[in-house]
Order: C-alpha cells, then sequence, then structure tokens
C-alpha cells in the first residue's frame, strides 16, 4: 500500500521537478558510506575520482596543491582566453587597437586581459614547482615513469603556450619578445631555419606569424595540452593514485607499524586463497588494489586498507574545492591590483633597449648572451632530455613519497642543482640586465 | 591417420602465413598514411608565397648615396655603405637574434644583447656568432640600385658605380 503511493507520488504532475532533479543526479546528498562512494563513482564529473583516497596524497604538505592548481589555472585561462576571444582580432594592423579597447570600452575588459595574463604566468610557475615536487618526493619512479615523461610535455606544452600568447597584443614587448625567441629556434641544427619558417611563416615577424601564433594559441595548442592533461590524470588512477611512502604500498609490515596498530589485520587477507599465510605475506603484490577492483573483484579488502584511506566525498572534493577557491581568489587579487603591461605599439625599426623576452624565458636569454647556440638549444635540449630520461636512470623504489628522502640525496641534490640554476639565470635575466644586455644592479 | 596430422600442420601455417601477411600489409598500410597525412600538414603549413617584404628591391639611384655615406634603411633591414665609388649593403639584421643593429661609429652595435661589429660587419665583441651579411647589390636597366637579400655575397664585395 505504501509503496503504492510511492510510485503513484512519483508517476504524478507534482513530482515533476523532483523526478528531474533526481534523473540528473543519481544519489542523494550521501548520508552512508555506500551513498559516498555511488556519489563519486556515478557522477560524471566526480567519476574521474578514487571512491577512496589514501590519506596521505591528501595531506597538503605532501602535494602543496600544486598540480591542481595548475588544472585550475588552464581552467581559468580558457575561460577568460574565450571570452578575449570575441573581441580580439589577430591582425598587425587592429591588434592593438582591440588593447586598448578593451583598456577603454570592453566591459571588464581590462580585468579579464588581467586574469589571462596573470593566470598564464602563474601556471608557468606553478607547473614548474609541480615538477619540483614530483621529483624531490620521488614520485616518478615504477611504475609512474611515463606520467613524469607526460608531464615533462605538459610543461614544455605550457611554455610554448605562454609564448605564442605573448605576440598577440602586438606591442614592442611582444614583438622583440618573439623577434628573440624564433631567433633562438633558428639555432636549432639542420632544422633551426625550417621551424623558424614554419613558425612565423615569413623571413621576418609579421601578418604571418601573427595569425600562425594565434591559431597555435587559441587551437592547437590547447587541444594538445588537454590530451596530455586527460592522460595524465587517467594515469594517476591508473598507477594506483599518488605515490605513497614505500612500507604503505608495499605492506611488507615493519615490527613497528605492527607494534603501532593493534587492530592492523594480518597483511594476508588479499590472497588469503593463495599459499601459507607467511610466504604470502612476503608475496604480496605491490599495487594494491584500485577502487574499481574493491567494487567489482572477488576479494574484498579490510584492514589496513581501511585505515589508510578515505571517502573522497567529501574529503577529497572539500580539499580541491579548497585549491580552486585559493587559485581563484589569488588571481583575482592579483587582477584587480596590477594591470598587464601593454608598451607601445610594434615599430620594427626601433628594438626597446633591452629587448627582452618574457621572464620563463629570461634563463634562457642570459645563456644565449653567452653562446647562441649553446645557451639557446644545446644546454636547453641536454636538459629535456635529461629531465625525460630521469625516471629511467632512477629506477630504484626508495623514498618514494617523501619529501628529500635521505635515499634520494644524490638525486635531489643534482635537480635543485639544476632548478636552482635555472632560477638564478632567469633573476640574473630579470633584474640585474640593462641596455645592451649589461650587467646592471637593481638597486 | 596419416593424412590428417599432415592436412592440419599444411592448413595451420598456410593459414597463418596469409593471415600475417595481411596484417603486416594493413599495417604498412595505415602507418604509411599515417605518416604520408603527417608529411602533408607539414608542406600545407609551409607558406608557398610570403606575404611580407619582399627579399629584392629597389633602393634608389647611386646618386641618393653620397661617397662615404653610411645609410641605414631600417625598413629594409640593410645599410648602404658608399666608399668613393664602391656601393655595398651590409645587413642590419644581427646575427644574434634578429634585432636591428644601429649605426656607430665604430661600425654596428646592438641594443639587444650587446653585440659590436665593425664597419665591414665583422664581430669585435658581443654573443653575435658570425659577421653581419653582406647583399648582393646590381643597377637595373632604368639606373634603380636593387638589393637582392637571397643572394649573400662575400663580405668587401661592392659594385662599382
Amino acid at each position: 500500500m505504501s509503496t503504492q503511493t510511492a510510485i503513484r507520488s512519483q508517476n504524478s504532475w507534482l513530482a515533476l521537478p523532483q523526478n528531474i532533479w533526481r534523473s540528473i543526479f543519481r544519489n542523494p546528498l550521501p548520508d552512508s558510506d555506500y551513498g559516498r562512494s555511488s556519489t563519486s563513482f556515478t557522477n560524471f564529473f566526480l567519476h574521474i575520482h578514487p571512491v577512496k583516497v589514501d590519506r596521505h596524497s591528501l595531506k597538503a604538505t605532501y602535494t602543496w596543491g600544486l598540480g591542481l592548481m595548475a588544472t585550475f589555472l588552464f581552467l581559468i585561462l580558457v575561460v577568460t582566453g574565450i571570452l578575449l576571444m570575441f573581441y580580439y582580432v589577430p591582425s598587425t594592423t587592429q591588434a592593438y587597437d582591440r588593447m586598448l579597447d578593451l583598456r577603454g570600452t570592453v566591459a571588464f575588459g581590462i580585468f579579464l586581459r588581467n586574469m589571462h595574463r596573470w593566470a598564464a604566468h602563474g601556471m608557468v610557475a606553478v607547473v614548474f614547482l609541480h615538477m619540483c615536487r614530483v621529483f624531490l618526493t620521488g614520485a616518478y619512479k615504477p611504475p609512474r615513469e611515463f606520467n613524469w615523461v607526460i608531464g615533462v610535455f605538459l610543461f614544455l606544452v605550457t611554455l610554448f603556450l605562454s609564448f605564442t600568447g605573448y605576440l598577440l597584443p602586438w606591442d614592442q614587448l611582444a614583438f622583440w619578445a618573439i623577434t628573440v625567441g624564433t631567433s633562438i629556434a633558428g639555432y636549432a641544427p639542420l632544422v633551426g631555419k625550417d621551424v623558424r619558417f614554419l613558425l612565423l611563416g615569413d623571413s621576418t615577424v609579421g601578418q604571418e606569424a601573427l595569425l600562425r601564433f594565434y591559431v597555435l594559441h587559441v587551437a592547437v595548442l590547447p587541444v594538445v595540452l588537454t590530451a596530455l592533461v586527460t592522460i595524465h590524470f587517467w594515469r594517476i588512477r591508473k598507477d594506483g593514485g599518488l605515490a605513497k611512502p614505500e612500507e604503505e604500498e608495499v605492506g611488507a609490515p615493519s615490527p613497528a607499524a605492527q607494534q603501532a596498530d593493534s587492530v592492523e589485520a594480518p597483511m594476508t587477507m588479499a590472497v588469503a586463497a593463495g599459499a601459507a599465510g607467511g610466504a604470502v605475506t612476503a608475496a604480496l603484490p605491490k599495487r594494491k588494489f584500485g577502487i574499481q577492483g574493491l567494487i567489482r573483484g572477488p576479494l574484498v579488502k579490510v584492514g589496513p586498507l581501511e585505515e589508510r584511506t578515505l571517502f573522497s566525498w567529501p574529503n577529497l572534493f572539500q580539499a580541491e574545492l579548497l585549491v580552486f577557491v585559493i587559485s581563484v581568489a589569488a588571481i583575482l587579487v592579483v587582477s584587480l591590483s596590477f594591470n598587464a603591461p601593454l608598451e607601445e605599439p610594434v615599430n620594427v625599426m626601433h628594438p626597446p633597449n633591452p629587448a627582452k623576452a618574457p621572464w620563463y624565458f629570461l634563463g634562457l636569454q642570459e645563456q644565449v648572451s653567452y653562446s647562441a647556440f649553446w645557451g639557446g638549444v644545446g644546454v636547453p635540449t641536454i636538459e629535456v632530455l635529461l629531465l625525460l630520461l630521469v625516471p629511467y636512470i632512477d629506477r630504484k623504489l626508495v623514498g618514494v613519497g617523501k619529501w628529500f628522502a635521505k635515499e634520494r640525496l644524490l638525486a635531489n641534490t643534482l635537480f635543485m642543482t639544476f632548478a636552482v640554476i635555472n632560477v638564478v639565470l632567469v633573476v640574473i635575466g630579470t633584474f640585474f640586465r640593462g641596455a645592451n644586455w649589461e650587467f646592471v644592479s637593481p638597486w | 591417420m596419416t593424412m590428417g596430422p599432415k592436412k592440419t600442420t599444411a592448413d595451420g601455417p598456410e593459414d597463418m602465413n596469409r593471415r600475417r601477411l595481411l596484417s603486416w600489409l594493413s599495417g604498412v598500410g595505415l602507418f604509411g598514411s599515417l605518416i604520408i597525412s603527417a608529411l602533408s600538414n607539414l608542406i600545407f603549413i609551409k607558406p608557398r608565397a610570403t606575404y611580407g617584404q619582399p627579399n629584392r628591391f629597389a633602393i634608389g639611384k647611386p646618386e641618393d648615396f653620397p661617397a662615404g655615406a653610411r645609410i641605414s634603411l631600417d625598413t629594409r633591414r640593410v645599410c648602404v655603405v658608399r666608399e668613393g665609388d664602391k656601393l655595398a649593403a651590409i645587413s642590419t639584421t644581427c646575427t644574434h637574434l634578429g634585432c636591428i643593429v644601429s649605426v656607430a661609429e665604430t661600425g654596428f652595435a646592438c641594443p639587444c644583447h650587446g653585440s659590436h661589429y665593425d664597419q665591414d660587419g665583422f664581430v669585435t665583441s658581443g654573443p653575435a656568432p658570425k659577421a653581419l651579411a653582406w647583399y648582393q647589390v646590381t643597377l637595373a636597366p632604368n639606373g634603380d640600385l636593387v638589393v637582392d637579400k637571397d643572394n649573400e655575397v662575400e663580405a668587401g664585395t661592392y659594385l662599382k658605380v
């Protein structure tokens, strides 16, 4: 009787809004563990996440939310970029005027441009810091080698996106930065001249270059970046989430851990059907089961897994929301406080002195001032190759998931040396170089 | 009894060979078309005509350049040098990173990274890896001087006018 009433009330017109709502959101706000699982599982936007997440991965001091921050900055860039496209014309005669229009007539124009510019700078910085985090915590070790490689490419695409966007205002800064930047490309052996010509569509920076950079900036590179980000995320899930410290992941029970946690179930539970307990403990699979394995698989994991993991709803989503709010707030504050620079319109006859590339390329430019080939092509190529090879050179599974692990002292020192050298070069190029690229004191 | 196994062994490899050949062929076909389409994209984005400035242009009559003049044509990115009755065009695009060098007392100086060149465009200091290019100058039938930036000549090659 009561079920019949329920069905009738569901079929009545009065229940239409409710029915529509329920057809969209399959789950009510969860109040049980089952609900929390299925909310993550059945929602399109949430199902990228695992149902449960390791406590270690949630620690703010482990990831600093840098990867997420980069993603959210990219999101801001996509939104503001699309809005800016409504008013921008990639033409050498109009582009600069459109910049002035953004400043003068377009509602929120200057604000959107500020957001776009500062988020772009922020993204370059955050992606770099994210890479440092992953290195210093040894998170690129097997099975995550290839995700590191994708990450390196993501860094390069981010730089290239920033670089292509730099030309679009068609002011002095843009024009000469791109002149310098594409000349550096010209120094690559064999293909350098052709790459430069393909990039510029002409022998000098002009209308063709502006159009090409525009297409790369608004269509080609964002698609490439999105595809790479998608694979990057997908692999995080397939590799069992973020890298975690060895002991926890392998589950070889250290005496200390066993003493500390008396309720810890024997580690044999997962493969109880297997051989005798003692031997199995040692031979436990390294990868713990993914969450889908938990739901579909024949084995139910209990014990330490429960202790280590939290439900994504709400823990992970709250954390992500926090990072999102921080990222957006930071960009808003910076955009309200500082205007994106816009210099004089392009004057192809008179380069500003000094003519500087965007700050993240000033390390490169500083190197280039010593030797065009080695500074601009040789050393950067070697550095990128080394970065790509890192996870294949350093495969030992020690110090994973820990900041500045003692076992990784050598690797971390080498990496930090490279990172600091590059940062120092950027700082020198930014603050200590004046007219004719001569050494000046900023004080 | 003897026929049975013989037939299956004969059938099996033959079947396999055909399958392997077909999959090999289709693999080659698919990857081949992939490479061809990638290449054709490269060909597509390499412009056959450029819309910027032509690389061959007239700069005026010899009389426009008095003896001893070093006149920098910034839009053309060449410096016309006349010594007596000899005339030449030296590139003012810095060989380092493509900035425009300015004519200085001692030759040329680049504002971007501080490269210096002497009167003939040879590097005297700074990061520039090679000397400024000299371009071919010819006299057109109508008496105009024509500079051809696609035609580099050796430093010190002058046109007698």
